[in-house]
């Protein structure tokens, strides 16, 4: 148990070494936060729940109840040291009562003075301190704290050590042998810039430094709640990791995610990184109310803003005002107001592309959808031109009022259509069975079709002429007779047009075909009820048939199970046969009922000649002559067939381009209300935009939008956002912030270790423009963070969580870390960058346990191929109700909420995890391989230099080439169990030494060492 | 004895000493040799619990109150007509209904008779669970705010209805400790059901530690390949061969720790042993063949099939008898929307023999006296059917103001009723009991002050019963 929760630790880390009474009492450090903590929750900021209208967060308050200098005059102080229980401060039923030495503290500060100060955080840091000339300040600062601490620094690390923790640190992979052998024989003065400047050149430091953005941006593949679907986000997090690989300005990467959509003339990379605000979970829980999951979803931005941006907990003010820091509920809402005007709905429609959306084509994509856009234009040319080639005498056509009736047309009864084409092959197509009533009574006429399938099984019916003309408001409709002892888990019905677009199903989300929740792949609820013929019905319009359409093709589809098919057909208003005719009166008379023929042409055959304009006239003249006139027809056809073939593909290219979660802003702004109890549906007052008072410029409303919002939050003047920042990066690499806590620096949050240096490091950080590499290079090559790890008992007792920094950081490895670790030691990771998630090996069933059952993420298929499942770990599909347990048991959280601390703990799961798990396996086999082969005098010597960086010493030697011996026997002894363990490896390597070899650097890959850095 | 439970004799106190002839730190001592209720929260329990263990089954859905507890005769009068506007008041509904024309009542098909000293009205679809009603406190007037599946269960399982915070097993692991050595402290199953197919999504941040370290997170007790995660060595690696590599494993670490001093170390080395004590303390755990067949008959034929309720609920029974502070069980189907003539009868049947089972297993074992078990779903559904209503057949939509629930076993009273609803089981009309207050009660049966029990996070005192002071309900404890 390392996490601090203790309510006093605060206090009890800034008294670390004793009193002395002549010592002056520091308000910030040790005053401020005691009365935080004990007071300010009935005499703080929020109004409601004040006492006595007594403020003891504001001067004037304290100035009401302190004498500076006379404790005895102090109502401050009598209140708490009185033995009247009535007059007791803080009273007992409140149960935050004061010791001894708090109250000591008190008294001491009022005999000094009562200094008071303005809570440290919301004063803009300065670079207080003049540096001895040529000192880092890093080092200055860390080493002014050991001094008066009474503690001195350690020596400088091995140099194979600070190498393998600096490439972790700045590539979160290990170093090779080959860049140790480099760096050990570089004895030139440059030698550790030179590797600094090599990690950061990397492209390996972008996917480094994303990874940890990800768990503040709550970044996830899925929506988060209820069915926790697919959600098409990742090029944001392909973004995050190029803004870092470009060494893109700090501040510019916070602005473009806080406001990218709105810089003027925004690019398409601008307006990508507003995806951090809509990385949020969602829901399309049936019987959801829109209002209340929209409050949720911008309360989520509010919240993470608040936290990763000002490093503050605004929450705590969205029901009351904040308790311990000057944030209003009005505050709260004015924030509210800058991130409500979101297009678009709130409810995430269960479908991968939640708009607001933005299309991300790759160049190759753009080069082709330009290309097919150039043929569309030349073909709508040519149709255009063609038109005019024919002329038509002005002829009068009378009106008609002809009105359209719907008829049922059954395709499939007893056999199929005489002019279709039945598909069939040793896949999913199998052949049609019409099957008599004597095996089993058919819905209507002689027969029904049986479809019996293991897995994917369909009958197919293509190339009908003429196919169906679909009308307006057309519905079509098959029969099914589901067999109650051998149901099948999924029925779908599909249908062809210009192309096998057009699917409904019925039963589990199992069979991949087409776009899920699209026209291409609609869900219809679950299995009809078996035992009996039902009737399944599909609006032409849900699966995306317009009228006008044609439909050649229909397949029934089934994933396991027994069933009988019959009676398919369409209900349509449209005519059916041919549709030309010599001229256009006769086209019209036979036009006004066709809903095949669009309304607007129908609208015009309505109408009177006479009332007709002269544009109306064109217009149905030129409909007319594409696609009614029987002499035109030649010419018309081969254009319309170009035209599909255009179109269609298009439409599909649309569908591979990537797209990614934007915001975007609605044409005018939804009002903002304060939220009684934080409830989306007690409104109370209006509120505008605004900034906190207490964090702003006296005209805060002058902020009028979110960019507005973001150049605040970059000021120069703001006091939170480069300490913030700079806080994170320096808890990522000394594995604790100089505030410790990074998600808070209110008054609850613990104050500085080191405040001079954490203004120096954020003053300093914008001064030199936001430059993320400049400043990560500036840790690395500082001698506090060189220095050796090892601990003496003496340091142990007097600093445990290494927060004074007399020693080097040493900690376990993230759970990424550790994973990359062993894939890249083994030579197994395959590093391409970006793109869609991929999905590793996990136990079967996870996904399965949890899953709503339709989710398209209900179970879960792992990829196969090396190239997906080697890649590092921040590719990993990340499905937030059930994230990849490789992950999970090493801390990573689920990124459902916005994460800026991992835990690190230590469990027995963990141990199972790294001894067992099969890619772990994987790689301690291909580590061992490795070795064998580059090194084949000395495996295990260099299987150690892999994994862990530095030469083994004699005695780790001896053990593991002891080690080594004994499952050499046993293996030697057992070759059914040395082949199970090698699985697939080399023929030619003796099966015995590699699986002995194996189950040397499965050893080495769970050393402590191994997994710390 | 297998060569693992052989090793294992000798395991702890092999580690045990070796470590303590270097001098490590006591957390890593702790760590190696739990004692009673290891490395629980100073001041913890607050006062002496009446129950050390709790078996937590959740049914996943909402039941249906109406058709299992909550007896209404006089609805009978109102079947198919407008349910009163003097009853709905205006309350707020979801989507699923807020658009349907009419609310027409549905008296529940079931017959309802009276059972126990209380004379609690149940089911004929529970008849077993019915049969042990002289040892259950009933609440009829359970109610929460939410009033969709995600935030109800997420609010149920955490104290609050935002994913994010620790769930209520996580809280006792982390302010109790462990009490044993071998085992993890809070288990979850989800086991499979046979009612509605389209089941509703559990999720596992309902089991997640939230911002408590992760180690505090339920642990899933699957029926599907490793019954713990990555229990299993690989094809090829016996446990000998295991042994081997651990032993050479510690001794490396050992070297590793000479060197840099640092107990993390230490704790590391002990939490593989543990590991690999639990390789064959969990195999031993689910393995039912040792069962007594008076046991087994008790559980029904179900309990010989893995990842089923019934063997669920004997899994629950073996895990509190080996001091497992923290058992769920999630079975999910129970979100009737429509058909509930089809499909709650199956659900029903998929629990009902079994719980009652597992209460009288656990009294006659002496187990019930200390261990606390609770039955609940995340809300109540509605007097008013959702989609078509007949005499034989029809659906309920949920419904957040009224539910029934039931507790047995330690600091609990037997065999009583708490609460009343309208004749619509609708509203209230006494003794509420929110959800927070049922967390109260929970916390207090294990000795806990739910009100000081709490964590400082982003700035907050966070509790499992939320920001305002809750009590338990004392009307149910002992």
């Amino acid at each position: 148990m390392r996490l601090c929760i203790l309510s006093l630790s605060v206090m009890v880390f800034g008294l670390s070494s004793p009193m002395i009474a002549a010592e002056p009492v520091d308000f910030t450090r040790s005053i401020q936060p005691l009365l935080s903590e004990h007071c300010y929750s009935c005499h703080g900021p929020d109004e409601k729940t004040r006492k006595a209208d007594l403020r003891l967060d504001t001067q004037d308050g304290l100035r009401s109840v302190v004498v500076a200098g006379q404790p005895a005059k102090s109502e401050l102080i009598t209140r708490i040291k009185t033995t009247e229980a009535s007059e007791l401060m803080p009273p007992q039923k409140v149960n935050k009562p004061l010791n001894a030495q708090q109250i000591q503290l008190l008294q001491t500060w009022v005999e000094q003075g009562a200094q008071w100060n303005q809570h440290w955080s919301f004063v803009p840091p300065k670079k207080i301190a003049s540096l001895p000339a040529g000192s880092n300040p890093i080092d200055h600062f860390i080493r002014e704290r050991l001094k008066s601490e009474g503690l001195k620094p350690n020596p400088d690390a091995e140099r194979a050590r600070w190498l393998r923790r600096v490439t972790f640190d700045l590539t979160g992979l290990p170093p090779t042998p080959k860049d140790v052998s480099a760096f050990l024989s570089d004895k030139s003065d440059k030698a550790y810039e030179t590797v600094v400047d090599r990690l950061l050149a990397s492209p390996r430091f972008g996917e480094h430094m994303a990874r940890f953005w990800l768990d503040y941006a709550r970044y996830g593949d899925t929506h988060g709640l209820h069915l926790d679907n697919y959600r098409e986000i990742w090029p944001f997090r392909d973004w995050v990791i190029r803004s870092f690989n470009q060494n893109k300005r700090f501040d510019q990467f916070l602005l473009e995610q806080l406001a990218g959509d709105l810089i003027p003339n925004a690019t398409v990379d601008q307006k990508l990184g507003t995806g951090f605000l809509r990385c949020g979970i969602t829901t399309s829980e049936g019987g959801s109310i829109e209002e209340e999951c929209y409050v949720r979803n911008v309360v989520d931005i509010v919240d993470t803003v608040g936290t990763v941006m000002l490093g503050l907990t605004t929450g705590c003010a969205r029901c009351h005002d904040h308790k311990y820091d000057p944030i209003s509920q009005k505050d709260y809402y004015s924030l509210f107001a800058y991130f409500n005007s979101i297009e678009g709905s709130a409810l995430d429609g269960n479908a991968a592309r939640h708009a607001p959306i933005l299309s991300v084509p790759s160049p190759e994509q753009e080069q082709k959808q330009a290309e097919l856009n150039a043929r569309l234009t030349a073909v709508n040319e040519k149709i255009a031109k063609a038109i005019t080639q024919f002329e038509l005498k002005d002829e009068t056509t009378a009106a008609s009022t002809a009105k359209s009736t719907k008829k049922t047309l059954v395709w499939i009864d007893d056999a199929l259509p005489a002019s279709g084409k039945a598909l069939s092959d040793a896949g999913f197509n199998t052949k049609w069975q019409f099957v008599a009533e004597t095996v089993h009574k058919p819905h209507a006429g002689k027969s029904s079709v049986q479809l019996i399938a293991q897995g994917l099984k369909q009958v197919v019916l293509t190339e009908v002429t003429p196919g169906l003309r679909v009308g307006e408001g057309d519905t079509l409709f098959a029969h099914v007779w589901i067999d109650p002892k051998n149901p099948p888990k999924e029925i779908m019905l599909q249908w062809y047009t210009t192309g096998w677009l057009h699917r409904a199903y019925w039963g589990e989300n199992r069979i991949d075909w087409g776009k899920d929740r699209t026209a291409e792949r609609r869900p219809k609820g679950s299995l009809p009820e078996a035992g009996k013929w039902v009737k399944l019905e599909v609006p032409t319009a849900l699966v995306g048939i317009a009228p006008g359409s044609v439909i050649n093709g229909l397949a029934f589809t089934q994933f396991d199970g027994t069933v009988y098919w019959d009676s398919a057909g369409i209900e349509t208003s449209a005519p059916q046969g041919d549709r030309r005719f010599e001229t256009l009166a006769d086209w019209s008379q036979a036009s006004a009922a066709d809903t095949s023929v669009p309304k607007a042409i129908r609208d015009i055959i309505k109408l009177n000649a006479d009332k007709r304009t002269d544009a109306q006239k064109k217009q149905l003249r030129e409909h007319f002559i594409q696609y009614g006139y029987t002499v035109s027809r030649n010419v018309f056809e081969p254009l319309h067939q170009e035209l599909t073939t255009i179109t269609g593909a298009l439409k599909k290219l649309e569908g591979e381009i990537p797209s990614s979660y934007i915001f975007k802003e609605r044409a005018s702004p939804r009002p903002a209300f304060i939220l009684k109890r934080g409830e989306y549906d007690q409104r109370g007052p209006t509120v505008s935009r605004a900034t906190p008072t207490a964090l702003s410029p006296a005209n805060t409303t002058a902020i009028k939008d979110r960019l507005a919002l973001a150049q605040w939050l970059i000021d120069p003047n703001h006091p939170l956002t480069t300490r913030v920042a700079v806080n994170r990066f320096w808890q990522q690499v000394f594995g604790t912030g100089l505030v410790k806590t990074a998600d808070d620096f209110g008054t609850q949050g613990e104050r500085p270790s080191h405040p001079q240096l954490l203004d120096w490091l954020a003053v300093d950080f914008r001064e030199k423009g936001w430059d993320v590499k400049d400043f990560m290079k500036s840790l690395v090559l500082s001698a506090t963070y060189r220095q050796s790890s090892k601990l003496t008992p003496e340091l142990l007792a007097k600093d445990p969580n290494n927060r004074l920094l007399a020693r080097g950081p040493r900690y376990r490895l993230d759970a990424e870390m550790v994973r990359d670790q062993a894939l890249f030691a083994s030579g197994l990771l395959v590093e391409t960058f970006g793109g869609p998630s991929v999905k590793p090996p996990q136990p079967a069933g996870l996904w399965e346990a949890v899953g709503y059952t339709s989710s398209n993420t209900a179970r879960f298929l792992a990829d196969r191929e090396a190239e997906k499942i080697h890649r590092r770990s921040l590719y990993t599909f990340w499905k937030r109700t059930s994230p990849p347990p490789q992950m999970t048991a090493l801390d990573a959280p689920s990124r459902e909420a916005c994460t800026v601390r991992r835990e690190r703990t230590n469990t027995p799961l963990q141990a199972l995890l790294l001894m067992n798990e099969t890619q772990f396996m994987e790689a301690a086999r291909n580590i061992a391989m490795r070795a064998m082969k580059e090194q084949p005098d000395q495996p295990i010597a260099h299987l150690f230099l892999l994994v862990l960086s530095r030469p083994a010493t004699e005695r780790e030697i001896e053990i593991l080439t002891k080690a080594h011996g004994q499952y050499f026997e046993i293996y030697s002894n057992d070759p059914k169990s040395a082949q199970q363990l090698i699985a697939n490896a080399d023929p030619k390597i003796d099966a015995a030494q590699l699986a002995a070899m194996t189950m040397v650097a499965n050893t080495i890959l769970n050393l402590d060492e191994a997994l710390t850095k | 004895m297998s060569f693992q439970s052989e090793i294992l004799m000798h395991q702890s106190r092999r580690a045990f000493l070796r470590a303590s002839a270097l001098g490590v730190g006591s957390a890593a001592l702790t760590a190696m040799t739990p004692q009673s209720s290891a490395a629980a929260i100073e001041g913890l329990p607050h006062f002496a619990p009446k129950a050390k263990r709790v078996i937590f089954i959740l049914l996943n859905g909402g039941p249906s109150q109406l058709d299992l507890f909550d007896y209404k005769p006089k609805l009978n009068e109102f079947y198919d007509k407008e349910l009163p506007a003097s009853i709905r008041m205006g309350q707020r509904l979801t989507t699923m209904t807020s658009g349907q024309a009419r609310f027409p009542v549905a008296p529940s098909k079931f017959k309802f008779k009276q059972h126990g000293p209380s004379g609690m009205w149940i089911s004929e679809l529970l008849p077993n669970i019915a049969k042990v009603a002289g040892e259950l406190a009933f609440v009829r007037t359970l109610n929460t705010e939410a009033i969709n599946h995600d935030p109800a269960v997420t609010y149920l399982c955490s104290g609050n209805q935002i994913p994010g915070k620790p769930s209520l097993g996580s809280w006792l692991s982390y302010g109790l400790g462990t009490m044993n050595k071998d085992l993890p402290d809070f288990v979850v199953m989800t086991p499979s059901w046979t009612g509605r197919k389209e089941a509703q999504a559990i999720y596992n941040r309902l089991w997640s530690a939230g911002f408590l370290p992760s180690k505090h997170q339920g642990v899933a007790l699957r029926s599907q390949g490793d019954p713990v995660l990555f229990l299993s060595n690989p094809d090829g690696v016996s446990a000998q061969t295991r042994r081997k590599m651990l032993d050479s494993l510690g001794e490396l670490n050992q070297q590793y720790f000479k060197e840099m001093a640092d107990p993390e170390t230490q704790t590391r080395i002990a939490q593989y042993e543990m590991a690999f004590r639990m390789q064959t303390s969990v195999p031993e755990l689910v393995d039912l063949s040792k069962e007594d067949k008076r046991t087994k008959d008790l559980y029904g034929p179900e309990v010989t099939k893995p990842g089923t309720f019934s063997a669920s609920c004997l899994l629950a029974r073996r895990l509190v008898e080996r001091d497992v502070r923290f058992v769920q069980i999630v079975h999910r189907g129970w979100d009737q929307h429509g058909n509930i003539a089809g499909d709650l009868p199956n659900q029903c049947r998929d629990v009902d023999q079994a719980c009652h089972a597992l209460i009288t297993d656990l009294k006659q074992r002496g187990l019930l006296k200390d261990t606390l078990v609770v039955w609940t779903g995340e809300f109540g559904r509605t007097v008013y059917s959702q989609g078509g209503l007949s005499k034989t057949n029809y659906g309920r939509d949920h419904h957040p103001r009224c539910w029934t629930m039931w507790m047995a076993g330690g600091g609990i009273k037997p065999g009583i009723v708490h609460g009343e609803t309208d004749d619509f089981s609708y509203n209230i009309v006494k003794d509420p009991v929110h959800l927070h207050e049922l967390n109260a009660t929970i916390l207090h049966c294990m000795g806990i002050d739910n009100n000081r029990f709490k964590v400082k996070f982003q700035g907050l005192d966070q509790r499992l019963t939320g920001v305002e002071d809750h009590a338990p309900v004392k009307q149910l404890l002992i």
